[in-house]
C-alpha cells in the first residue's frame, strides 16, 4: 500500500516523463509528459493515428519507450519477475476486443484476474473446479450481472454481458489504474453509454482512469481532457476549461465532430 | 470435475506417471558411458572426407528415393482419389456405390506401413532401388487418394452439376469445377507428404533398403558415434531446409496451414508459378531416376513363393494372436499419449525463457529425424528390451512431429489474449496456458487423434527392434519366409488399423463439433 505522502498533492498513479517512441517517418510519441492522480478520470482525445494507442501501450507496460520515464505509483518498472507481475496486476486494461477466453466459463474468466497472485496449482485447479465463488459472485453483482451466470461459457453471453464480465475481470485484479483503448468504438450508442458509465463509476478514487476516444462527443463525467495530435500533446486541461477552438485545432478543419455543445 | 479446454492437451501427459514408476526398474545398470560418449560426439562429428563422402552419397540416395516415391504417390493418389470420390460418381453416373467400393479396396494398401511393403517387396523381387520407391508410393498413394476424395466430397455439388447441365464435357467440367478449390488443400498436403517421404526413406534405409539409414544403423552398431553424428547433422540440415522450403511455398501460394481453422483465399495470382514448379519437377525426377538406376522392368522378375509348411494354416493360427494384438494396442496408446501430451507440457515448461523455444525446436527436429528403431537401439544401451522402451522411442519421434505442429499453431494464434493476461500480471506459463492453449485445444487433440492412428501403423517399426507386438512376430515370419503366417499377420494388422482409423475418425469428429 502506498504510504501517505507528505507532499501537498496526492502521489501519482501514473506519470509519463518526456516519452519518445520512434515510428516510420514521424515519431509515434514525441516528448509526451503527463500525470494521473487518484480519482482523476481522464479522456485522451485525438484523430486516428495521433498516437493514442501507443500512449496507452506505454502506460500499460506492453511497450517500452525509446527514451523518457514511466512511473507507476511513483516507481519505475520493477526489476524482478515477481515484483514486476505485482506491479502489472495494479494496471487494469480494458481491451477493445475484450480478450475474454471464449472456451472458459464466466467464473474461470473472472479468476484470470487473480493469476498474478496465484501459483501454478491454483491456476490449474481453476480449470477443474469453481474457485473463489463468493468473490466472483460479488464482482458480478457489482456490475449488475446475475450471479447465476458464473457457470455459463463466456461464448454464450450477449455483447453487453461480455463487456461487463471483462470489467469484472479487471476489477478482480484490484487495479489502481484503469486503462481503456477506444472502448466505445464499434458499439451501438446504448451499449457505449452504458459502458462509459460503468468505467466512470469504477474509475473513481482511489483509482484513476485513462480512456482514449476517437470522437469528442461523450465527454460528460470526465475530470480532465488530453489532446494528442501527431504524437505530441496539444492540450491537457480540466473538462470545464476546454475550448471548442482547441478541439477544432486537434481534428483539423475538415472534420470537426463536435455535434453537441460542450458542457 | 470436468477439465476445461486449456488442460485437455495436457491430460495425455499423465502417462508420464506410470512411466516414471516403471522405467527405473528396467535399467540394466550399465550403458551410461556409452550414452555419454554418444552425446559428447554430437559436438565432435567426424570430418573425415572418406566418411563424409559415403554419407553424402547415402543421403543423396535417400533424398532421391523420397522424391521418386513421393512423386509416384501423387501420380497414383490423385486419380485414385477422383475414383473414390462420392461426389464425382454421383454427378457422373448417379450413384456413389463405385466410390464406396474403391474406398474399401484402398483401405488395404493404406493400412499397411511402408516398411512392411518394403520388406515384402524385398523378399519378392530382391534388393534394388525401385523397391524403396514403390514401398513409399503404395501406402502414400492410398493416403493421398483418401485426402483427395475427402477434400472433393467436402465441396458443394452444385458447381459441377451446373456445368454438366449446361452440356460441358465431363473432363472439362471436372477440371473447372473441382480443380481450383481442390488445389490449395492438395498442395499443402502434398508438401507435408514430401516431408513424410524423407522420413520414411531414411527409415527404410535402416532396414537395408538403401541410402543413409543403413549407414546410420551400421555406425551405431559399431559404436562409431562421431561418424553417426556427421550423418545425423547432414540429414538434419536437409530435413530442415526441406521443411523451410515447403512452408515458404505454402505461405507464398497462401495455402492453408495444417492446424489452420479457417481457409485462406484460393490460389489464383500464383498459378503461373505453380505450373512452372510442376514443369521443373519432371526433368528433376527423371534425372534422379537415372542417377539411382531405377529399373522398372526388374520389378517383374519375381522369386517363387516357398511351399506352405507341412501343418498348413493350423500352425499359423497357433500364434498368440490376442497377446500380440493387445501389445500392439498398448504400445500405440502409450506412444500416442506421450507424444500428444508431451509437446504442450514441454512448451509450457520452457515458456519463460526466450531461448527455450529454440532448444525445443532443435530437440523436436532431432526427434522427427531419428528413425524410431535407432532411438530404440540407443535406449537399449540403458534399458532392458520391453514394450515401454518401444513406446518411448515411438513417442519421441511423434513428439517431434506434433510439437512442431503445436508450435506453428501457437504462433499463428495471435498474441492478443496472451498479452492481455500478461499485462494483467500473470506469468509466462499461465498466460500461454490460458491465453493460447484454450483456443488450440480441440484442433490439436483432433490432430492428435489422427496421429494416434498413424502411430498404430508405425508400431511395426519399433516392434521389429524392441521385440513386442505384431511387429516382432512379423519380423520372425519374414525371415522364416513363412507366407501363411505373413498373410495372417498382415490381415491382422490391416484389421487393427482400420478399426483404429474408424475410432480416430469418430474422436476427431467429436472434438471438432462446434
Amino acid at each position: 500500500m502506498a504510504a501517505p505522502s507528505p507532499a501537498p498533492q496526492p502521489p501519482t498513479v501514473l506519470e509519463l516523463r518526456q516519452i519518445h517512441v520512434p515510428g516510420r517517418g514521424q515519431p509515434r510519441l514525441d516528448g509526451v509528459s503527463l500525470q494521473l492522480r487518484p480519482g482523476e478520470r481522464v479522456a485522451l482525445l485525438g484523430p486516428s493515428g495521433a498516437g493514442k494507442s501507443t500512449l496507452l501501450a506505454v502506460a500499460n507496460g506492453l511497450l517500452s519507450p525509446a527514451s523518457g520515464q514511466v512511473l507507476w505509483r511513483g516507481e519505475p518498472r520493477a526489476r524482478g519477475a515477481r515484483a514486476r507481475r505485482r506491479q502489472q496486476a495494479r494496471i487494469g486494461t480494458l481491451w477493445q476486443d475484450l480478450r475474454l477466453i471464449d472456451e472458459l466459463t464466466v467464473q474461470q474468466n473472472l479468476n484470470c484476474g487473480r493469476l498474478a497472485q496465484w501459483g501454478w496449482p491454483r491456476a490449474v485447479l481453476n480449470l477443474l473446479l469453481p474457485l473463489e465463488t463468493n468473490a466472483c459472485r460479488d464482482s458480478l453483482r457489482q456490475l449488475d450481472l446475475d450471479p447465476d451466470l458464473l457457470e455459463q461459457p463466456v461464448s454464450l453471453l450477449s455483447g453487453g454481458q461480455r463487456q461487463r464480465v471483462a470489467i469484472a475481470r479487471l476489477l478482480r485484479q484490484q487495479p489502481t489504474l484503469l486503462l481503456a483503448d477506444e472502448p466505445l468504438a464499434s458499439l451501438d450508442p446504448r451499449l457505449a453509454k452504458e459502458l462509459l458509465e460503468l468505467l466512470l463509476l469504477h474509475g473513481q478514487a482511489p483509482r484513476a482512469l485513462l480512456l482514449s476516444l476517437h470522437r469528442p462527443d461523450l465527454l460528460e463525467g470526465f475530470d480532465r481532457v488530453i489532446g494528442l495530435r501527431q504524437g505530441r500533446l496539444q492540450f491537457d486541461c480540466p473538462l470545464a476549461a476546454l475550448q471548442p477552438q482547441q478541439l477544432q485545432a486537434l481534428y483539423g478543419e475538415s472534420a470537426v465532430p463536435v455535434p453537441h455543445p460542450l458542457p | 470435475m470436468k477439465p476445461a479446454a486449456p488442460l485437455l492437451p495436457l491430460l495425455p501427459a499423465l502417462v508420464l506417471l506410470p512411466m516414471a514408476l516403471v522405467l527405473p526398474g528396467l535399467l540394466h545398470g550399465g550403458g551410461w558411458e556409452l550414452l555419454g560418449a554418444f552425446a559428447a560426439a554430437a559436438l565432435h562429428p567426424s570430418g573425415d572426407p572418406l566418411v563424409l563422402g559415403s554419407l553424402v552419397g547415402g543421403l543423396g540416395t535417400t533424398v532421391g528415393m523420397a522424391l521418386l516415391g513421393w512423386a509416384m504417390s501423387l501420380l497414383l493418389g490423385v486419380p485414385l482419389g477422383l475414383l473414390s470420390s462420392r461426389l464425382l460418381w454421383r454427378s457422373l453416373v448417379g450413384t456413389a456405390l463405385p466410390a464406396e467400393l474403391v474406398r474399401r479396396l484402398l483401405a488395404v494398401p493404406r493400412s499397411i506401413h511402408e516398411l512392411i511393403w518394403g520388406l515384402l517387396l524385398l523378399q519378392l523381387v530382391g534388393q534394388q532401388p525401385a523397391v524403396a520407391v514403390l514401398a513409399i508410393a503404395i501406402p502414400f498413394g492410398a493416403l493421398v487418394a483418401r485426402v483427395v476424395s475427402d477434400l472433393l466430397d467436402a465441396l458443394p455439388e452444385r458447381n459441377l452439376q451446373g456445368l454438366l447441365a449446361a452440356g460441358t464435357p465431363a473432363p472439362a467440367a471436372l477440371l473447372t469445377a473441382l480443380g481450383p478449390p481442390l488445389l490449395p488443400g492438395l498442395i499443402s498436403y502434398g508438401g507435408y507428404r514430401l516431408e513424410c517421404a524423407l522420413r520414411s526413406a531414411t527409415l527404410l534405409g535402416v532396414f537395408g533398403l538403401g541410402g543413409l539409414g543403413n549407414e546410420l544403423l551400421l555406425t551405431l552398431q559399431s559404436l562409431q558415434f562421431r561418424e553417426l553424428w556427421s550423418g545425423l547433422w547432414l540429414l538434419l540440415a536437409v530435413m530442415l531446409s526441406l521443411e523451410a522450403l515447403v512452408s515458404a511455398l505454402r505461405r507464398r501460394w497462401s495455402m492453408p496451414a495444417r492446424l489452420a481453422l479457417e481457409r485462406r483465399q484460393p490460389v489464383g495470382r500464383s498459378s503461373r508459378e505453380l505450373v512452372l514448379a510442376a514443369a521443373a519437377l519432371v526433368p528433376l525426377l527423371l534425372g534422379v531416376g537415372r542417377a539411382l538406376a531405377v529399373d522398372p522392368a526388374a520389378l517383374l522378375h519375381w522369386q517363387g513363393l516357398p511351399p506352405l509348411p507341412a501343418g498348413g494354416w493350423q500352425a499359423a493360427l497357433q500364434l498368440p494372436w490376442l497377446a500380440l494384438a493387445g501389445q500392439t494396442v498398448l504400445l500405440t496408446g502409450l506412444a500416442a499419449a506421450l507424444a500428444v501430451g508431451g509437446a504442450p507440457l514441454l512448451l509450457l515448461l520452457v515458456a519463460p525463457w526466450p531461448w527455450g523455444r529454440w532448444l525445443l525446436r532443435l530437440v523436436w527436429a532431432l526427434g522427427r529425424l531419428w528413425p524410431p528403431p535407432l532411438t530404440a537401439l540407443l535406449l537399449l544401451f540403458l534399458f532392458k528390451p520391453s514394450l515401454w522402451i518401444a513406446a518411448l522411442a515411438l513417442g519421441f519421434h511423434n513428439l517431434g512431429i506434433l510439437g512442431r505442429l503445436l508450435l506453428e499453431g501457437v504462433e499463428a494464434a495471435g498474441p492478443e489474449r496472451e498479452d492481455a493476461l500478461r499485462s494483467g500480471g500473470s506469468g509466462a506459463r499461465l498466460a500461454l496456458l490460458y491465453g493460447r492453449f484454450s483456443g488450440l485445444a480441440r484442433s490439436y487433440l483432433a490432430y492428435g487423434a489422427y496421429r494416434a492412428d498413424v502411430i498404430l501403423r508405425e508400431t511395426v517399426v519399433v516392434g521389429l527392434v524392441a521385440g513386442t507386438g505384431l511387429g516382432s512376430q512379423l519380423r520372425e515370419s519374414l525371415s522364416a519366409f513363412a507366407f501363411d503366417q505373413l498373410a495372417l499377420l498382415l490381415a491382422a494388422y490391416a484389421l487393427l488399423t482400420l478399426l483404429g482409423e474408424d475410432l480416430s475418425d469418430r474422436a476427431r469428429r467429436a472434438l471438432l463439433r462446434p
